[in-house]
């Protein structure tokens, strides 16, 4: 690809862009968000048409048919993974690549079992896909490229759902693939996983090309420098102080899902002033539960929650009136009205504690300044605070849910992945907003599914396995295996 | 203003054109006499005013369930229960307690006819546009059912309630020529208040958020259910209290096949709205202006449907205005 | 009695299940479609005034070439103004209401007595029959039907995949507008006539129906049935004492509808909407 550019309207995505990849590599895309990464990669896919610039295959793509304007012999996995839930899982494997206007389920599913052996998974191939793990979708998502027989792969952020144990199997079957002359490129922004498993790295920056480095020439540091373009905040080594009083005491917590199954078993866990708790634990082991049930959105079948020191009332309003705040998990959805206004936004969650509400009346004032404060607080990029939410790309949008959480007197603060489509710069300044927060009274609750993001900002870690929670032992507390291990439930 | 809205609002007057030139007469000449017809003269405007009174009310009603998220298709059969519980109360107690019992409980019948839609939205997620149709079907013929048997007036001689007494009625107020209903007027004070109490209101906040996202408003701390079910309840009150008042200010009495459409047109008063509730104010004049207008074209040789062909493109043209896509912008 | 039952069962049945099959190509790839009413009451107008003057063949296809026309309109706003839906349907049903007023007003013949021409109302009825069988398979086994279901429920996804959600509403409402437009002249043949505002919310039941059926084809026609048989019960009842007890009519009337709120109100506890439902 040469020269790639393209515009939305007056912003400048991609300016003049150049990329090579050689064929069998394992080549890195790295870059803040907003830097250009999925709107190149959806270029070269073939999803989005660009302004200028051209793109060259070397790769033989005779035979195979494509639709929508992809590109033959490219498949892509986006960040959000593209399976349909109400589909079933052949449905989902096939789907845009047919093979005819008459489908042929049984030799379809006879080719789906063989392509699954040949990296290793099994299938049940006639269930919806719903029911599938996020390792499960991922696992689906290569078997959708390898079944459009892609000679290009690309990998758009394909670890932000997967534990590491997880992580490490995808890229073994990554590196299987280029072994058999697949190209793969991987759009990320965990250099680890550039530095372990790719052989050269493209960096790109507000829309530019900024360098390209052999990986084995370059390191970490280096890395973090071309990506945002100066020195990265340096987080402050935390203080050692004494424990603070109780804010949260959850004992024997159990709450049962839809199906009258236990999600949650027996849960106990405590927090105190000052302290940062991370909830570490592969996606779905019931850290959802646990935060809702705080949270006070479903109700417990058993057990207690305390928040200092007095029994929590059922209902969120009066969780929220005594300061627990969240960084929900699906910030569209559940963090955002998006046609409403920044300013009308800012109100979302605390419209009925001063200085949102006076009495039984909105405040528009106070609001306006409020959310003045709160888009400043994480450098929320946004057209005017008159302008709807949906004017925010995601990271800004989470930039902005994150300062509200902390703007109005928080004591307990759930966060579910706040760094979720952050660059480095915003994930170190949301858990600085946090740290400062906590030093001022407050305790925080952090779920994140990236380990490393969690040992790196919390004070102490436990880990949930199928619905129980486990504390480390002494002395292995900040122990990656270790934690790892009753991640998995290996102890 | 882009192309694309351009072509449309082309499109959309050229088809008005097509239509009005098949009926063999002039384009501009038809909108003349629409005019004429609805604010000529000091008649025309009244009687405009008046087609403009239930709109205005039940416009209201459908805005305020619009904003929690919720489409009232059901405004017409409130307005049919509500306005033959209020002619059969009005009919007891004539004079002042009469307009105000049968007010009361107009919007009481109303409020009650819109409660199984609001419940079965709020807790089995049945779509409401189901439920308010049926319930309309329900309404029409349990209306005419009762006004045939137990509610018929003596002397009438079709499916009609006796008149109410002169006494009973909600009286006009007289600006020079042009006679305004006090109904009308009160309509205008609830758009007033309506308006200020979704945007200086904490529930009405509350409510706004449940229609424009339910998911985040239930994070938010919003009980989706509660408020769901009592918008659907206020919405059939005052279109409970919208049949009431078009019995005490204008017709008198409740008859089979008392509302021609006005459920449906008050729906497209408050699609054309906008986001804000003075929004009912024009869009309600502008229906009543074209009902109106439209018995004066009959008189012409235009058929009257072309008024709801006008309304359906005018539909279309203010939805297409109103929701252009957002950029993204940062 | 049995007999006559039965028989009004099927044609009361007919245009609920062609309008519900319409229903269902538009909504299962994802556009939300209260406009059958208008739809199927343009196919009627239609349909009505050009069989007199060149045939039923004729008279059929302008029908339904005046609902495809309804519908491809309902295409255009929704898609490519993102209109909401339900406005847009709202909007089409009342151009529909219009036009066809001012249609019928201008063009019928005063002098002209009788029915106009039409075919046999068997020939809908197999039509009827043989539409949700059809769709049900089609939604299974074939390129078309997944990449339908793929845009109705996650129309970005599908995006994704190299499918075009706008390609397949146009089919899907291509599809939408033939139904419908069957349905009107199955109702035009029925009766011989156009009558202003003929369909008399039959759209709106058809609708009732494929939701109640959960938006799967062969349930849809189940409920439809169950429509027609409630219609055709309050026909053979009209006036006559039921079980020693004399009904008005309007309460059979309005069992359809009563059935169909306690049936959302009860056991329909799922929800199957399509999740792309009403989706860009």
């Amino acid at each position: 690809m040469s020269g790639i550019t393209k515009r939305f309207g007056n912003v400048t995505a991609l300016d003049s862009v150049d990329l090579e990849v050689a064929q069998g590599a394992v080549h890195a895309v790295v870059g803040e968000n907003g830097a250009g990464k999925t709107t190149l990669m959806r270029i070269l896919y073939g999803v989005l048409a660009h302004d200028e610039g051209t793109i060259e295959l070397g790769i033989d793509t005779s035979g195979i048919k494509t639709s929508g304007g992809i590109r033959p012999g490219i498949g892509m996995v986006s960040q959000h993974y593209g399976i349909i839930p109400e589909l079933t899982c052949l449905q989902n494997l096939i789907l845009g690549a047919e093979g005819g206007p008459i489908l042929q389920p049984r030799q379809a599913e006879a080719k789906a079992r063989s392509l699954a052996e040949r990296m290793g998974f099994q299938f049940d191939w006639s269930r919806d896909a719903r029911e599938l793990s996020p390792t499960g979708a991922q696992k689906l998502e290569i078997l959708k490229l390898l079944w459009r027989e892609a000679k290009v792969m690309i990998l758009d952020e394909p670890t932000a759902m997967l534990s590491p144990a997880d992580s490490d199997a995808l890229f073994h079957s990554m590196q299987q693939l280029a072994g058999e002359g697949a190209t793969i490129i991987l759009v990320t922004h965990r250099l680890p996983e550039v530095l372990e498993y790719c052989s050269r790295v493209t960096v790109l920056r507000g829309g530019k090309r900024v360098d390209e480095k052999l990986v084995s020439e370059t390191n970490g540091g280096e890395l973090a420098k071309l990506i945002v373009g100066g020195d990265l905040i340096q987080r402050e080594p935390a203080t050692e102080r004494p424990p603070g009083a109780s804010v949260l005491k959850v004992s024997q917590l159990t709450v049962r899902g839809d199906r009258g199954n236990e999600t949650l078993k027996s849960v106990n866990l405590e927090a105190r002033e000052g302290e940062v708790v991370g909830i570490a634990g592969v996606d779905g082991s019931g850290q959802r539960e646990l935060i809702q049930a705080i949270y006070g959105l479903i109700e417990p079948s058993a057990g207690a929650i305390e928040l200092s020191g007095q029994p929590a009332q059922a209902g969120v309003p009066s969780r929220i009136e005594r300061g627990v705040r969240i960084i929900p998990e699906d910030r569209h959805e559940e963090g955002v009205v998006e046609e409403w206004s920044l300013d009308e936004n800012a109100a979302l969650g605390l419209q009925r504690l001063a200085p949102f509400a006076k009495g039984s009346a909105v405040d528009p004032s106070a609001r306006h300044t409020e959310a003045e404060s709160i888009a400043q607080r994480f450098n929320t990029k946004h057209g005017g605070l008159n302008m709807p939410m949906a004017s925010l790309s995601g990271g800004n949008q989470q930039r902005f849910i994150a300062a509200r959480a902390l703007c109005v007197r928080p004591k307990l603060i759930l966060a579910f992945q706040p760094a979720r489509g952050l660059d480095l710069n915003a994930t170190q300044n949301v858990y600085k907003g946090i740290r400062e927060a906590c030093d001022a009274g407050a305790a925080a609750i952090i779920v994140s599914f990236d380990l490393d993001e969690l040992l790196e900002h919390c004070d102490r870690i436990v880990a949930m396995n199928n619905g129980k929670l486990s504390v480390p032992s002494r002395g292995e507390e900040k122990d990656r295996n270790a934690i790892g291990r009753l991640m998995v439930g290996a102890e | 203003m882009n192309w694309r809205l351009v072509a449309l609002i082309l499109g959309a007057v050229g088809l008005f054109a097509v239509a009005i030139m098949l009926a063999g007469a002039s384009p501009i000449g038809t909108v003349v006499v629409l005019l004429k017809g609805s604010f000529g003269s000091a008649r025309a405007l009244s009687g405009t005013l008046r087609e403009t009174t239930p709109l205005l009310m039940l416009g209201l009603a459908v805005f305020l369930a619009l904003r929690a998220g919720l489409f009232n298709i059901g405004a017409e059969g409130q307005f049919l229960v509500g306005a033959l519980a209020c002619a059969v109360v009005a009919l007891r107690f004539p004079g002042l307690v009469g307009i105000m019992l049968g007010s009361l409980f107009g919007a009481i019948c109303g409020a009650v006819w819109a409660l199984p839609a609001g419940l079965i939205k709020a807790y089995r997620n049945g779509h409401e546009v189901i439920t308010t149709i049926m319930l309309n079907n329900v309404a029409a013929f349990l209306t005419s059912m009762l006004v045939a048997g137990p509610f018929k007036g003596p002397n009438q001689q079709f499916r009609s309630t006796s008149s109410i007494a002169p006494e009973t009625h909600i009286p006009n107020l007289s600006l020079g020529p042009v006679d305004v209903s006090y109904a009308l007027l009160i309509g205008v004070v609830g758009a007033v208040i309506l308006s200020r109490w979704l945007k200086r209101s904490v529930s009405g906040y509350e409510l706004q958020a449940v229609g424009a996202n339910p998911t985040a408003a239930k994070v938010a701390g919003v009980s989706v259910a509660q408020v769901t079910v009592r918008a659907m309840v206020v919405s059939g009150a005052i279109s409970g209290l919208a049949g009431a008042f078009h019995v005490l200010a204008f017709e008198g009495r409740f008859y089979e096949s008392f509302s021609p459409g006005f459920g449906f047109n008050a729906l497209g008063v408050a699609l054309l709205a906008g986001g804000n509730a003075y929004g009912v104010l024009p869009a309600s004049l502008l229906f009543g202006a074209l009902e109106k207008g439209g018995t004066v074209l009959a008189t012409n040789g235009i058929p009257k449907g072309i008024t709801f062909y006008i309304l359906g493109l005018l539909i279309l043209v203010a939805a297409a205005i109103r929701y252009r896509r957002v950029k993204v912008v940062a | 009695m049995l007999n006559a039952l039965l028989i009004a069962t099927f044609a009361l049945s007919v245009p609920l299940v062609l309008a519900a099959m319409g229903g269902f190509t538009s909504e299962r790839s994802g556009v939300i479609n209260i406009g059958l009413e208008g739809m199927m009451l343009m196919s009627c107008c239609v349909c009505a005034l050009t069989s007199v003057h060149f045939g039923p063949g004729i008279g059929l296809l302008c029908g339904i070439g005046a609902s495809i026309c309804l519908s491809l309109l309902h295409w255009l706003v929704t898609q490519h103004y993102r209109i909401d839906h339900v406005i847009s349907g709202m909007a089409i049903n009342a151009i529909a209401a219009g036009s066809t007023n001012f249609l019928a007003d201008k063009f019928t013949d005063p002098t002209r007595v009788g029915q106009v021409p039409h075919f046999p109302t068997l020939l809908y009825l197999i039509l009827a029959v043989v539409a949700p069988f059809g769709l049900f398979l089609y939604a299974k086994f074939t390129r078309g039907g997944l990449r339908m279901l793929a845009v109705g429920s996650d129309p970005d996804k599908a995006r994704l995949m190299g499918v075009q959600p706008v390609k397949v509403r146009f089919f899907g409402l291509i599809a939408t507008g033939v139904l419908t437009g069957l349905a009107g002249a199955q109702l035009v043949s029925d009766s011989g006539v156009f009558t202003t505002n003929m369909t008399a919310g039959r759209g709106y039941i058809a609708l009732a129906a494929l939701i109640l059926g959960g938006w799967r084809p062969i349930p849809a026609l189940l409920a439809c049935v169950a429509f027609g048989f409630f219609n055709a019960l309050q026909i053979q009842f009209k006036g006559a004492p039921v079980l020693g007890v004399n009904l008005p009519s309007e309460v059979w009337a309005s069992l359809p509808y009563l059935v169909t709120i306690i049936a959302l109100a009860g056991f329909l506890g799922r929800n199957r909407t399509p999740a792309g439902l009403g989706k860009p």
